[in-house]
């Protein structure tokens, strides 16, 4: 009998239709308007003339739009991009050709992971170029707020830019894994955004699960301080619009961090997607 | 062609039983109900049987996409689960849906690669399905764009793009017109001719006697009559002939004619021309598949 391994080239072929469909589907023009309005309401922003505090009030708003937008995105893309497939039937066919199921799972999230590095990707140029040009003219505005010169580091913005988008990953990875089993696409979607909310929160809970009452609220509290992630740890904005440069370790620490909780979710989608009837 | 009963079959179902719990309280449906079935190699098999009689549920549980509640199924002696038992399998579903964002050859080529076809080979091969299907015009339009005949023409293109030994076709010709539909037998006696397996589900009853080798009928997921389309349909001991009309006199001299022979004219009748016939002539396409030689 011949051995079918599994393959990297299959679900590469499978995530590239799905970004396919995500730039067909208009995804992506949504994502423009999003970035054109991200720079219209940068530049109402003239007025207030703050010199170096707001250049930091300027970067907050970009990346709190990327983290807001981005997990909407994410999200809804998860629920749309996977399933879809499976509410339309094309997963019928995908499926019964020589594919393993968890090529489909990784191909589908590798997809949605490239959907959300391409948001992540414009809107991050966008806003760098935002700063920039304002630095710019607070520079011969008030020459002496910056006694330095430029305060920003484009590897700073960089870096902030994909610390959001491992954060939007993670959030692809639980969405994943609700869709897996998840009959209605509603429920994927309000699921998704309570897994989002929840992750926020998370750091109540560490702190509850530390000073907890009772030895049950203490349990419950760590439970949920394991199971979630903390997305508190994925904001890296203060330091980058503050001219502070970006600590790398932090950068590394959180990647090995986001890529555990995508690994675990990801290997429970599989699973729980493995004998689902399609 | 046809392998003996001692070779591998291309599909074998043993004591296959299929529910699903329906409703809240889980209540079970039984759509299979011990099924045992055997198609053998280089067969044009036809699976037929009323709406819901579970013929398409049979079909996913050999795909591998619903798992068994009980029983066995095999492809090629590959336990019907398993990624390998679908390396050599082709499936068109009923009522198939596609990619709406991709064109019909984008479509046929994503699948290709997904098959490990790779290379300079695709683009040609699947200009060729495209071409056994009678889409090339449509080919580079989007697929949400198709008309419900097109996406089972896309289907089967997609079903054969890797040259499978066994091909499973879900009602084929549910909305594909007499002259599709033509083509679509044209295409199926020409994959048999090649020594392929095909396992074929539809309700034009007429197309299925024209191209089975062997039929199972299921009722309520349940076999209730098998074996070789001839045996089943043949009425051995009659003939009938067409000839242009005869007078009464005619007629009466025929009878004796007849008579003298130890036989009778038992029945008289003015054959009406088929309205399929008709169409196929007005329309007056040639099929597809027989102009372009087929697989
Ligand atoms: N996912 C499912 N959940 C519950 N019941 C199902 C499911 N799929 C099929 N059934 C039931 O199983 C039975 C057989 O369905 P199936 O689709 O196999 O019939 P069929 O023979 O293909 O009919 P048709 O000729 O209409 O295509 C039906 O009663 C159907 O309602
Ligand atoms: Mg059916």
């Amino acid at each position: 009998m011949t051995r079918v391994p599994f393959s990297f080239t299959r679900a590469r072929l499978i995530g590239q239709n799905t970004l396919l469909e995500a730039s067909r589907q208009k995804l992506f023009s949504f994502l423009l308007l999003l970035a054109l309005s991200l720079v219209a309401g940068a530049q109402g922003f003239r007025d207030f003339n703050f010199g170096a505090p707001e250049l930091k009030f300027l970067a907050d708003l970009g990346y709190g739009a990327m983290a807001f937008f981005g997990a909407a995105l994410t999200v809804a893309a998860t629920a749309q991009l996977f399933f879809s497939e499976i509410e339309n039937r094309t997963a019928l066919t995908l499926l019964a050709k020589p594919v393993w199921r968890a090529e489909f799972i990784l191909g589908k999230y590798l997809g949605i992971a490239a959907v959300a590095a391409v948001f992540c990707v414009l809107l991050t140029g966008l806003l760098a170029a935002v700063l920039w040009a304002r630095e710019g003219s607070l520079l011969t505005e008030f020459p002496e707020a910056f006694p330095h010169g430029r305060t920003l580091h484009f590897a700073d913005l960089v870096a902030a830019g994909y610390v959001q988008w491992l954060k939007l990953a993670v959030l692809a990875a639980f969405t994943l894994l609700v869709a897996s089993f998840s009959q209605t696409q509603l429920y994927t979607v309000v699921t998704g955004f309570f897994v989002l909310v929840i992750c926020h929160l998370q750091y109540l809970a560490q702190d509850a699960s530390a000073r907890g009452d009772s030895v049950f609220a203490r349990a419950v509290a760590g439970a949920i301080g394991l199971l979630f992630p903390n997305f508190q740890l994925f904001n890296l904005a203060e330091n980058v619009g503050a001219g502070v440069a970006v600590p790398w370790d932090r950068v590394a620490h959180v990647s090995v961090y986001a890529l555990g909780y995508v690994v675990a979710a990801g290997a429970l989608a599989v699973y729980s997607f493995r004998k689902r009837e399609i | 062609m046809s392998a003996g009963p001692s070779g591998t079959p291309a599909i074998e179902l043993r004591g296959l039983v299929k529910d699903f719990a329906v409703g809240l309280r889980g209540v079970k449906l039984r759509a299979v109900d011990h099924l045992s079935l055997r198609v053998e190699p280089g067969q044009v098999y036809g699976l037929l049987g009323p709406n819901g009689s579970g013929k398409s549920t049979t079909i996913k549980i050999i795909l591998g996409l619903l798992e068994p509640t009980a029983g066995e199924c095999a492809v090629f002696g590959v336990p019907g689960g398993r990624v390998e038992a679908r390396l050599a399998v082709g499936y068109l579903p009923e009522s198939p849906y596609f990619y709406r964002h991709l064109t019909g050859r984008e479509l046929v080529q994503f699948y290709a690669r997904i098959c490990g076809l790779s290379g300079a080979r695709v683009p040609a091969r699947v200009a060729e399905v495209i071409g056994w299907v009678g889409l090339t015009e449509a080919a580079d339009r989007r697929i949400g764009t198709y008309s419900k005949g097109m996406l089972q023409r896309i289907g089967l293109a997609q079903a054969l793009v890797h040259d499978p030994r066994l091909v499973i076709l879900d009602e084929p010709t549910a909305g594909v017109d007499p002259v599709g539909a033509a083509a679509i037998s044209a295409l199926i006696l020409n994959l048999k001719a090649q020594g392929k397996t095909v396992l074929i589900t539809s309700h034009l009853l007429a197309q299925i006697e024209d191209i089975c080798d062997r039929v199972a009928i299921l009722d309520r997921g349940q076999l209730i009559l098998e074996g070789a389309v001839r045996e089943l349909v043949g009425v051995a001991d009659r003939q009938a002939l067409v000839v242009e009309p005869l007078s009464p006199v005619q007629l009466g001299e025929l009878r004796v004619w007849l008579a003298a022979r130890g036989r009778t004219l038992e029945a008289v009748e003015t054959p009406r021309a088929r309205l399929d016939r008709i169409f196929l002539d007005h329309v007056g396409r040639t099929a597809p598949a027989k102009r372009e030689g087929g697989p």
